[in-house]
């Protein structure tokens, strides 16, 4: 395994580090299944990728990560409670039809979450908007907005007014700066350009 | 991580050529699931590669239910038809017999060399007829692995079939697990919808119906030829679809059906299901035909106590592929399959291939299932 040196993978040490050994490990929004790869490897864990795109799941059958091509939610439907240990929601919340919904299903499915996404509300990301009047594009999102997936994209003070309304319990979370790898820790909404979340419900 | 990573598509490919077939003949007597016996049998198969010294590189091959045991290469300079899966399986292709040894064999039930009903019966001297014992999927699973243990191979690299042959791949990984490496299940599922059900038993009242079926007493070279080719025809309608028939006939018509009569052949489609019926009946035969559709009918891994009661044994890697245009065996039916593997904690993929040829799709070169293939065998 090389180092985690690529941008896109700023979460993996981070999830990494929730994650217990042997652990059940469902990833939503798998991609290419190199975060199960990395896990797999970090922590011999069991783990699952789900992804809407046989390009992605043909790359997990090669990383020899068990992967399941459909949609997330049906899915989800028929897992029992707790049938996962951790599920993971690494910039897939944004990409969802009925975030809500399939958020409290990952809850219902796994006895932790954990919840990786770009803050909006960004400093840059702010900036580009009022003085270029456009979206911020770096490495990992390189493409213009007619040739990506639609995305509904949010800031680390929604995301937390949403766990507020829902009543999920924030067990831990990690705020990363502009480049996705230093920690940050004063005002989170505006400095934070990515944060990482480990969600539980109450029960 | 990008696009660059994918494999470009297998060259330097080559053909199985020539091949022979074999008949593997067990003298002990073979108990079937429902209880009835046969004191021996015979399974006609075929090989293609070298069996290593090892003895770990065996792929079986399971057909669906019209299939045979020839999926590659060809029986004579004169054969036109290379076998039923001749893209899959030779030299560099997925399943690739440079590095594999490949059986296939027909089903125990058939009608093309294996013992079926109208085998003759060794104790009566007459075709078993309907006295054949009722046959399961699990039937022609167990008779396939008495032709494995006769290569003197413990554990197979993989099970992959499609249609009939998913049935029996999902068979084996739930009744040997500890004998095969990993399996592919394509086009199939866990049992049939009622649709598919009440398709098989249309076919079949087509050849009970036929005068000529005579309690399935027909003659070796007779039988109810016009009730097995209207099976066939019908049957064959589910395993195309709706786009992929509008694709390759529309409403084209054959020449000259100005002058015919009002019921003769006027629409390409009816041309091609009537020459499918015709030359269906020259190669099999209606009582294996009513046999192979009611095991494929009564299976059902959701029985007797669940689908993920009935997993529960698997532990080799699984891949199940299902097909979009496929109104057979929905994508639906695969997917539960792999949805229970994945309750159970066992390693299992799901992948979906856009394709608008039907159930047939399996059968069909398309790259996506060449690269999905040859990845999951190699890994």
């Amino acid at each position: 395994m090389k180092p985690i040196d690529k941008k896109r993978q700023a979460d993996f040490q981070i999830i990494a580090h929730w994650v217990n050994e042997g652990d059940r490990v469902l990833d939503l929004g798998c991609g290419r299944g190199v975060l199960l790869e990395y896990l797999k490897q970090k922590k011999s864990i069991y783990g699952v990728g789900v992804d809407i795109d046989l390009d992605k799941i043909l790359s997990c059958v090669k990383r020899g990560v068990p992967a399941y091509q459909g949609d997330i939610r049906s899915m989800l439907a028929t897992f029992p409670d707790d049938a996962f240990d951790r599920v993971i929601f690494s910039r897939t919340v944004e990409q969802l039809d009925d975030a809500d919904a399939v958020l409290a299903e990952g809850l219902r499915v796994g006895r932790r979450v954990a919840v990786g996404f770009v803050n909006k509300a960004f400093w840059l990301n702010r900036l580009n908007v009022l003085f270029k009047g456009r979206r911020t594009v770096n490495e990992v999102y390189p493409k213009p907005w007619y040739e990506s997936m639609p995305t509904n994209p949010f800031s680390v003070a929604e995301f937390e007014d949403y766990c507020d309304a829902r009543r999920i319990v924030i067990e831990d979370k990690v705020y990363l700066s502009g480049d996705w790898r230093s920690e940050c820790s004063k005002f989170p909404n505006l400095m934070a350009g990515y944060a990482i979340y480990d969600l539980a419900s109450i029960d | 991580m990008n696009d660059s990573e994918q494999a470009p598509l297998i060259s330097d490919e080559g053909e199985v050529g020539f091949v022979e077939y074999q008949d593997f003949v067990s003298k002990e007597p073979f108990n079937f699931e429902s209880g009835g016996s046969i004191p021996e049998l015979t399974l006609r198969y075929e090989t293609y590669g070298h069996l290593n010294a090892a003895k770990d590189n065996a792929i079986l091959i399971c057909h669906a239910l019209s299939g045979d045991h020839h999926c590659a290469g060809v029986h004579g300079i004169d054969e036109r038809k290379q076998g039923w899966w001749n893209f899959m399986v030779g030299p560099g292709k997925p399943i690739d017999t440079t590095r594999y040894f490949v059986i296939c064999s027909n089903v125990l039930g058939g009608c093309q060399g294996s013992t079926g009903p109208g085998s003759i019966n060794p104790e009566t001297g007459k075709p078993y007829n309907l006295d054949f014992p009722k046959l399961t999927v699990r039937d022609m699973v167990r008779a396939q692995s008495l032709l494995i243990d006769s290569f003197g191979i413990d554990r197979l690299h993989a099970v992959i079939g499609g249609s009939m042959g998913g049935m029996q791949t999902l068979q084996w990984a739930i009744d040997f697990p500890d004998r095969l490496g990993r399996y592919i299940a394509l086009a199939s599922g866990a049992r049939h919808t009622a649709q598919a059900i009440a398709f098989n038993d249309t076919g079949r009242q087509a050849i009970i119906s036929d005068p000529e079926w005579k309690e399935g007493n027909y003659e070796p070279d007779q039988g109810p030829a016009q009730g097995l080719a209207v099976a066939r025809m019908m049957a064959h309608i589910t395993y195309l679809s709706d786009v992929g028939m509008e694709s390759k006939f529309g409403r084209k018509r054959r020449s000259g059906d100005q002058s015919r009569e009002h019921f003769e052949v006027e629409f390409e489609v009816e041309s091609y299901l009537r020459y499918q019926g015709a030359s269906f009946v020259t190669r099999f035969d209606a009582n294996t035909y009513l046999y192979l559709t009611k095991a494929l009918d009564r299976f059902d891994l959701h029985s007797p106590e669940s689908l993920d009661a009935t997993l529960s044994s698997v532990t080799a890697p699984g891949l199940v592929v299902g097909f979009t245009s496929d109104w057979l065996y929905p994508p639906q039916g695969n997917r539960e399959v792999v949805e229970a593997l994945l309750r159970l904690g066992k390693d299992a993929t799901y992948a979906e291939l856009a394709m608008d040829f039907g159930h047939d799709s399996f059968l069909l070169r398309a790259p996506q299932l060449y690269e999905l293939m040859h990845r999951f065998l190699s890994r």
